[in-house]
């Protein structure tokens, strides 16, 4: 068999939801980040995909993946620097001791 | 002749020297006025014998006028007029002041205040020489009114005595219910005349009687309130708390004279009207017999001395009542001159006896031989005894009530006459002759006895001008005829004699209080001045008093009640509006808020604070969103 | 020279302001000199004046011209005397008020202040500038009275405010009315509108309300004596003095000129009113027990007679009111000068305690009986020239002459009610607490005395006030016949 567009998508899909659930059930805010880096990874793959199958001449895809990359790798140092603030502050990282937006 | 001027303004300057220093200065105070007084006796004998030889009383011989107010058409102003009649009087008031204020060096020499007293005394006189050089009603009133106040400084100038002080504020009140008489009279003149002008209301112009009648017995009303005729008398006898000089000066000679000298200078608007002239002669001749019957019963010899001035006060005015000017004046002339004397005298009497109740007087004679001597000369001139002045101008009253033919006047006036010697006996027996009661008597000093000799000699030798004085007012002057003279005489005698029978004889045998039993009521009504007072005191005084208080409460509770109520029903609603502010107005902004807040309450509760709540709520809505477009189909 | 005149005295109001805390005591050098220099202005326009010539030293700018509002002030022989007692009285209110403790910067300013409302009114020659003053006026004095008032202060200011608003809130619908009618707010020029006698008697009561609450008469005078007796010494004179002098000011100045014909339908009400206010004013001032009370409501009597002459519409009548205003605001501010120099030393005013003060304080005691005197309306004194002449007037009018032998005897009744105030307090032997006090210091002596002479001249030669006011007052009638 040979591997088309649908696998990738497959692929990417079954990322995303894997991601997304973490983010939703995951105490910890660090295994959230890493949950947030596997859903953009998801969509990564897509980019490079649709770019590979429907226009491969230009590699857009692929340069908004490189880029798109770059970016998160930034995200995570931001975020896990914030992470460390708020370890430094609270001693914790549970993302439930978090409510002071409680109305 | 601007020297005229200066006879009231001598004792004015005196006045406004003295006012402000009087209590730094006593003998000061002596020398000042009675200098000014003085100066202005010499003046008026200047100014006297300039108006020689008279004539026409219609005729000034001085006048001068200076406006000092213009008010719509008229000009009101103050005048000097010098005639026959001002000139006479003139030399009275100054003659009787000049003698009084002399007379006073002795008599108040031991008074803290007689530097106020001398004050008062120039005032006075100021004033009364500025009423009789008057050339208008205006002034005249004027000049009437600050005398009154002069009086009522006088009689209560011992004023920290109760007596002195109601007597004071009586007697104004009472001249005062008169002055409203006169002034509504000059109102009416006024009205109809438009000026107060002596030249143009008494000899300018025709009256209508009507408006002449209104005129002179308001003019009347006046007069009787000043010159205390009856019923507006009852502030003399009182007044007699005050010094007695001045008592001898305003309420003997001369501030009680003012009265006929009003009537006498209005006298033509009096006979313009008749009426007037009659209620002049019922007036004058109630208030002779009644004060006369009055000063009978008296016992303080001061007020012996008050009625008999109302009584010869009303003699005066029966005089002018009968037309009979010259006869009036010349009386009121005589009368200042012998009563001023009286007063004098007993002004030395008190001093000596220490007492003014005459039951505990008696042979004062053999001690006071100076006083003796001018109180007997002042006694017989009021009895109407020959050749004293008193004498002279009755029995001209009684020849003008004689030829007018007012029979039952003249009656009256003859019985008057009678009890004024009746009167007249019983004082002098009970005073001079009899069992000394108190010790220690002594004379008076020569600034005292001097001013009374004066006054004595006029008294003897005046009588004789009786002819040449009418004449200098320009009218027919006879002597009295003898058959009139013998009569009044007979009756003067009859009166002395009852008197003497009473009080004179050493043995009595005349018992007066088995008298006073027998006429108990008679007698019961004189000794309570008729109840006259004690009318004023119950219909009047009292009334007034009780209503004013009424009318005080009456302001506070009912009429400023209704201000208070309406304020506080005011303030009530108020309160009742704020509640239904409070509630429904400002209730409805507040339900509103409410309800904004209850809502907002429920809503919040969707704000847990948990990040990954809303990631949730996020990730369902795009999952329904998927769906709905899913099945929808875009 | 007349804007000068009354807005001086706001000067000295923003000097007073601008005074620290520390030097506070200056503030009545202060007033003094600027009431002094006022003073002397307002006795210059009495120089300046030309006795025949109308309406002088006019001022006229337009102020708000669309509606034709003016500012425009001028004086004539009626408002000059009012003009002139009001500075008079200023001067002799503040320097009375020198020793004055409690916020001497408030209090100096609000007297000034006064001057200013007061002066105005009787300048004012536009209705709305009119009653911009007479409004003003109301301030100062109601601070005066809350302020530095007695026990019941606050009541007494508040009734004094509530009632005079209650009254003048009636004359800005009169001069509504009359703006609407004749189109303008002119003062002047309204005498010859021209309006028709039925609304010429609605307007007539629109500004009787105004006028009759300020003199007051009978039976709105009760806020007059609790303002007079909770009000300090000053504030007294000024109240007595000038400020019901506006009331009958307005009635001459406005009413009568304006609205002739209404003037002669209202004549009879008008005449009972005075007369009964003659009347009841002095009977119940007999009743009194308190000093204050008495003068308060002796003024109420006095105020009758400028009524009467009023309603008469004489020219007699007219200059006799004229002539009360002037010497009731001189005689009374004596009175209530002399009342408040005793309370300051026995402090009381309950007539039954001071008894006396002859013997202990003879300079007070005989300005007391002088001034009591005056009131009484005695002849050769101020008082009894407008007495007189109000009575002549009134008599020479076709009024019922009942009113007029009543008022007379309202004379007699004066009378007796001043003289036995002066026969309880005056005289007799010194009460307990007259029994130590001082007499009168030299400023208060000084105070006192141009009162007691200008008493003595308008009293003497009577023309020292009727120069101004006859020829005015001519004038006027002369309108009110056309």
């Amino acid at each position: 068999m040979s591997v088309g567009p649908l696998h990738f998508m497959a692929l990417a899909a079954v990322l995303f939801s894997l991601g997304l659930y973490g983010v939703l059930s995951r105490k910890s805010t660090i295994m959230t980040l890493m949950c947030l880096e596997l859903m953009a990874n998801a969509v990564n793959i897509n980019l490079v995909a649709f770019s590979h199958y429907r226009t491969p001449a230009l590699m857009t895809g692929q340069m908004f993946a490189v880029f798109s990359m770059v970016v998160s790798a930034a995200e995570i140092g931001l975020g896990l620097a914030l992470v460390l603030a708020i370890y430094r502050l609270r001693k914790t990282v549970e993302l439930d001791a978090m409510q002071e937006l409680k109305g | 002749m601007g020297y005229v001027l200066a006879i009231p303004l001598l004792p004015a300057a005196a006045f406004a020297v003295l006012a402000p220093l009087s209590r730094r200065l006593r003998n000061g105070a002596i020398a000042v006025s009675v200098g000014a007084v003085a100066l202005s006796f010499l003046l008026s004998i200047v100014a006297f014998v300039a108006t020689l030889p008279g004539g026409h009383e219609a005729e000034a011989a001085y006048h001068a006028f200076v406006p000092f107010a213009h008010v719509g058409d008229a000009v009101l102003g103050a005048g000097l007029l010098l005639d026959p009649i001002s000139a006479s009087m003139l030399l009275v008031v100054t003659l009787v002041s000049l003698c009084v204020q002399v007379y006073s060096i002795g008599y108040m020499h031991r008074d803290e205040r007689i530097g106020w007293y001398y004050a008062v005394l120039s005032l006075f006189t100021a004033a009364m020489l500025t009423l009789v050089l008057s050339d208008n009603f205006l002034q005249l009133y004027a000049a009437w009114e600050v005398m009154g106040l002069c009086s009522y400084l006088l009689i209560g100038f011992w004023h920290e005595q109760e007596a002195p002080r109601k007597a004071s504020l009586k007697a104004f009140l009472t001249t005062r219910v008169g002055d409203i008489g006169f002034a509504i009279g000059l109102l009416v003149m006024f009205n109809t005349a438009g000026t107060f002008d002596f030249a143009t209301v008494l000899h300018g112009m025709e009256w209508a009687p009507q408006t002449a009648t209104a005129i002179a017995l308001l003019f009347l009303f006046g007069a009787m309130g000043k010159s205390a005729q009856f019923p507006l008398h009852v502030w003399l006898p009182d007044a007699m708390a005050g010094p007695t000089p001045a008592s001898a000066l305003i309420h003997a000679a001369t501030m009680v004279a003012a009265g006929v000298y009003l009537v006498a200078r209005a006298l033509p608007i009096f006979e313009a009207s008749g009426v007037a002239l009659t209620v002049t002669l019922i007036v004058g001749s109630v208030t002779a017999l009644a004060a006369g019957l009055l000063a009978s019963v008296q016992h303080d010899i001061k007020k012996v001395l008050a009625y008999s001035t109302i009584s010869q006060l009303g003699y005066m005015f029966v005089a002018l009542g009968a037309g009979g000017l010259v006869a009036g004046m010349f009386h009121l002339v005589t009368h200042a001159f012998f009563k001023s004397l009286l007063f004098l005298g007993a002004g030395v009497i008190i001093h000596a006896a220490h007492t003014q109740d005459m039951r505990e007087m008696g042979g004062l004679g053999k001690h006071l031989k100076v006083t003796t001597v001018t109180f007997t000369i002042g006694s017989l001139a009021l009895a109407g005894v020959f050749p004293f002045s008193g004498f002279w101008s009755k029995d001209e009253i009684l020849t003008v009530l004689l030829h007018e033919g007012h029979y039952v006047a003249l009656a009256i006036s003859l019985l008057a006459a009678f009890v004024t010697a009746y009167y007249v006996a019983r004082l002098w027996f009970r005073v001079f002759i009899g069992p000394q009661q108190t010790s220690d008597l002594h004379e008076a000093h020569n600034e005292m006895l001097i001013p009374m000799g004066v006054l004595a000699a006029v008294t003897v030798v005046v009588g004789f001008a009786s002819p040449a004085f009418a004449h200098f007012l320009g009218h027919e002057g006879e002597w009295p005829a003898l058959g009139m003279a013998l009569g009044s005489s007979a009756v003067a005698a009859s009166g002395l004699l009852l008197g003497w029978f009473m009080y004179g004889r050493r043995t009595k045998v005349i018992n007066t209080r088995a008298i006073k039993q027998r006429v108990d009521y008679v007698y019961g009504a004189l000794v309570n001045k008729l109840y006259l007072d004690l009318t004023y005191e119950y219909f009047i005084v009292r009334p007034y008093q009780r209503h004013a208080a009424w009318l005080g409460r009456f302001d506070s509770n009912v009429i400023d009640g209704v201000v208070n109520g309406a304020g506080r029903s005011w303030r009530a609603l108020a309160a009742v509006g704020w509640r239904f502010d409070a509630s429904v107005v400002d209730g409805a902004v507040n339900g509103l808020g409410q309800l904004v807040k209850s809502a907002g309450g429920r809503v919040r509760r969707l704000q847990v604070g948990r990040v990954q709540t809303y990631q949730g709520l996020v990730v369902g809505v795009l999952v329904a969103l998927m769906l709905w477009i899913v099945v929808k189909g875009v | 020279m007349l804007s000068i005149i009354v807005f001086l005295p706001l000067i000295g109001v923003v000097l007073i302001a601008m005074l620290s805390k520390e030097r506070e005591s200056a503030a009545r050098l202060i007033a003094t000199a600027v009431a002094a220099v006022d003073l002397i202005l307002a006795s210059l326009l009495a120089v300046n004046f030309d006795v025949t010539g109308g309406m002088q030293f006019i001022e006229k700018f337009d102020w708000v011209s669309g509606v034709g509002i003016q500012y425009y002030l001028g004086v004539d022989g009626i408002s000059l005397p009012m003009v002139f007692l009001s500075a008079l009285l200023t001067l002799v209110a503040v320097v009375a008020s020198w020793k004055i403790e409690v916020k001497p910067k408030a209090y100096f300013a609000m007297i000034l202040l006064l001057e200013v409302g007061m002066n105005g009114v009787f300048m004012a020659l536009d209705f709305v500038l009119f009653y911009v003053f007479w409004e003003l006026v109301l301030v100062p004095m109601y601070f005066l009275i809350g302020t530095w008032g007695g026990p019941r202060r606050e009541y007494a200011a508040m009734k004094f405010f509530l009632y005079t608003l209650f009254g003048s809130v009636f004359m800005l619908v009169g001069i509504i009315a009359l703006y609407l009618q004749a189109g303008t707010f002119d003062i002047v020029a309204l005498t010859d509108a021209g309006l028709s006698p039925t609304f010429q008697w609605w307007v007539f009561g629109a500004f009787f309300l105004g006028f009759a609450v300020k003199v007051p008469v009978f039976p709105l005078h009760t806020w007059l004596p609790d303002a007079h007796v909770e009000a300090p010494t000053a504030a007294s004179v000024l109240l007595a003095g000038v400020l019901l002098k506006m009331g009958t000011y307005g009635f001459i100045r406005i009413s009568l000129p304006i609205l002739p014909d209404a003037a002669a339908q209202w004549s009879p009400f008008l005449a009972a009113l005075a007369a009964i206010s003659i009347v009841y004013g002095a009977a119940v001032a007999f009743a009194q027990t308190d000093m204050k009370k008495l003068v308060a409501y002796s003024s109420v009597s006095h105020m009758g007679f400028v009524m009467l002459g009023i309603a008469a519409g004489t020219a007699e009548g007219i200059t006799g009111a004229v002539a009360v205003m002037f010497s009731h605001g001189v005689v009374t501010g004596m009175l209530f000068l002399l009342v408040g120099m005793v309370y300051e030393r026995t402090h009381t005013r309950v007539i039954e305690d001071v008894r006396g003060l002859s013997s202990q304080v003879p300079v007070a005691a005989g300005l007391m009986a002088f001034a009591s005197i005056a009131s009484l309306g005695l002849p050769g004194l101020s008082g009894f020239v407008g007495e007189f002449l109000s009575l002549v007037g009134a008599w020479r009018s076709d009024m019922w002459p009942g009113w007029v032998i009543i008022a007379a005897v309202g004379v007699l009744l004066a009378a007796a009610y001043m003289l036995w105030l002066v026969q309880r307090v005056v005289l007799g032997s010194p009460s307990h607490a007259v029994a130590e006090i001082e007499d009168l210091e030299p400023r208060e002596i000084a105070v006192l005395l141009p009162l007691v002479a200008l008493t003595l001249g308008v009293g003497i030669y009577w023309d020292l006030l009727l120069r101004y006011v006859d020829p005015a007052v001519r004038g006027l009638t002369a309108l009110m016949g056309a």
